[in-house]
């Protein structure tokens, strides 16, 4: 029997996709969450100083992504092939992008400079990726409403979840993309994922 | 056999990895290069107006890192298993942090102001990612010179081809890192490697 250990903060942030993951195959797993203040001493058993961590069988794995992508494959949520994997990838690269241009934001001190820079993401960034993102669940869906082959991945989870902090910019937003609106849904009503979501602590990020 | 078609500008860039990836592999491929002036005509085929794509018996796959882990996946140079490949992803994802600093180097005009952020990231921050690579070279690589288990993965291939930026900027970055030169001798001593290497076109980026 192999064990789970996912070191992080007690917030959503770049370990709440392995949650999710989890959640979604219904694998046990020891969910360790460290306050800001606790971590300190706890920084250098992590092999690059930083959290999230999987630790798997005593093996200790950093970096969100790589740490999505195997518990995505161990649980068969990845992709059913290497190419339709790949696919799986590309959609979650195209949601990094668009994060990467919203990260700098959030980290903006001064109040009225980042609604400035919030207002020029919403209208001129954003839309160009959530185009990008609907561009590839009709090429790779098959038709249907998760973004590859017809079946749940961990992109359709990985969307979910930044999905989230876009929607705290604008509850709207969706209202124009009617393929990633439904997608969401798709994700909602999966029954281990709701009953998470229900059961989920409530974190600020 | 799947035919195989690359398609990126006439540099290195985001393209090169996958190439190497094809060449260690002893792949044939049909190798696409657009100048600058020549993508435009073009960017409409592609599914998020950007390159590399990989076109696989005609079905087109958009971003550099999805692409070069389905070839290495493929062609047996991703990692042996789930956890193996899980490892090269995060050594993967360490070289991807170092670049994301270096960026702002390359696209700075002024160039009082370019040699200001070239220093600040040769000497401040560069060095902790080198470090980071290491500690990961050294956990996982079985005491041997590639990153990962022992045998040569597309994380060496990853970390050879940025790392030759990073010295083509900066010569003596890697002095202080003897772990990293010798894993990027033994990537340069592949035969398959060393040969392509010798033949490929000499560009600016």
């Amino acid at each position: 029997m192999s064990t789970y250990k996912l070191y992080y903060f007690n917030v959503r942030g770049r370990g709440e996709v392995a949650r999710l993951i989890f959640a979604a195959a219904d694998q046990k797993y020891e969910d360790i969450r460290y306050e800001r203040e606790e971590w300190v001493s706890h920084k250098s058993e992590m092999p690059l100083g930083q959290m999230p961590v999987l630790e798997y069988n005593g093996v200790k794995l950093p970096q969100s992504a790589a740490i999505n992508r195997f518990l995505a494959n161990q649980f068969h949520l990845a992709g059913k092939d290497n190419f339709d994997q790949a696919k799986v990838d590309a959609v979650v690269d195209t949601i990094n992008d668009m994060i990467s241009k919203y990260r700098p934001i959030r980290m903006e001190q001064d109040e009225a400079k980042q609604k400035e820079l919030t207002k020029t993401f919403l209208a001129d960034e954003l839309p160009k990726h959530l185009q990008n993102l609907e561009g590839l669940g009709k090429l790779y869906g098959s038709g249907g409403s998760f973004f590859v082959g017809n079946n749940l991945t961990w992109a359709d989870l990985y969307f979910y979840d930044i999905a989230q902090h876009i929607l705290e910019l604008d509850e709207n937003i969706f209202n124009n993309y009617p393929w990633l609106k439904e997608n969401r849904q798709q994700v909602e009503k999966q029954p281990k994922i709701a009953e998470y979501l229900k059961n989920r602590p409530k974190t600020s990020h | 056999m799947p035919s195989y078609k690359l398609t990126y500008f006439n540099g290195r860039g985001l393209g090169e990895v996958s190439r190497l990836i094809f060449a260690a592999a002893g792949q044939k491929f049909e190798d696409v290069r657009y100048e600058r002036d020549q993508f435009p005509a073009h960017k409409a085929e592609m599914p998020l107006g950007q390159m590399p794509v990989l076109e696989v018996d005609g079905v087109k796959l958009p971003q550099s890192s999805a692409i070069a882990r389905y070839l290495a996946k493929e062609f047996h140079l991703a990692g042996k298993d789930n956890f193996d490949q899980a490892k090269v992803d995060a050594v993967v994802d360490t070289v991807g942090d170092s670049f994301k600093g270096f960026i702002p180097t390359i696209f700075e005009q002024d160039p009082v102001k370019k040699e200001e952020i070239k220093k600040k990231f040769f000497t401040d921050d560069l060095p902790k990612h080198l470090q980071n690579l290491e500690t990961l070279g050294k956990l996982y690589g079985n005491g041997g010179h590639f990153f990962v288990g022992n045998q040569l993965t597309w994380a060496d291939l990853y970390f050879y081809n940025f790392a030759q930026t990073y010295i083509e900027a900066e010569a003596d970055c890697l002095n202080n890192f003897p772990w990293l030169k010798q894993n990027r001798a033994e990537v340069e001593k592949q035969p398959k490697i060393a040969e392509y290497l010798k033949q490929r076109p000499k560009t600016q980026f």
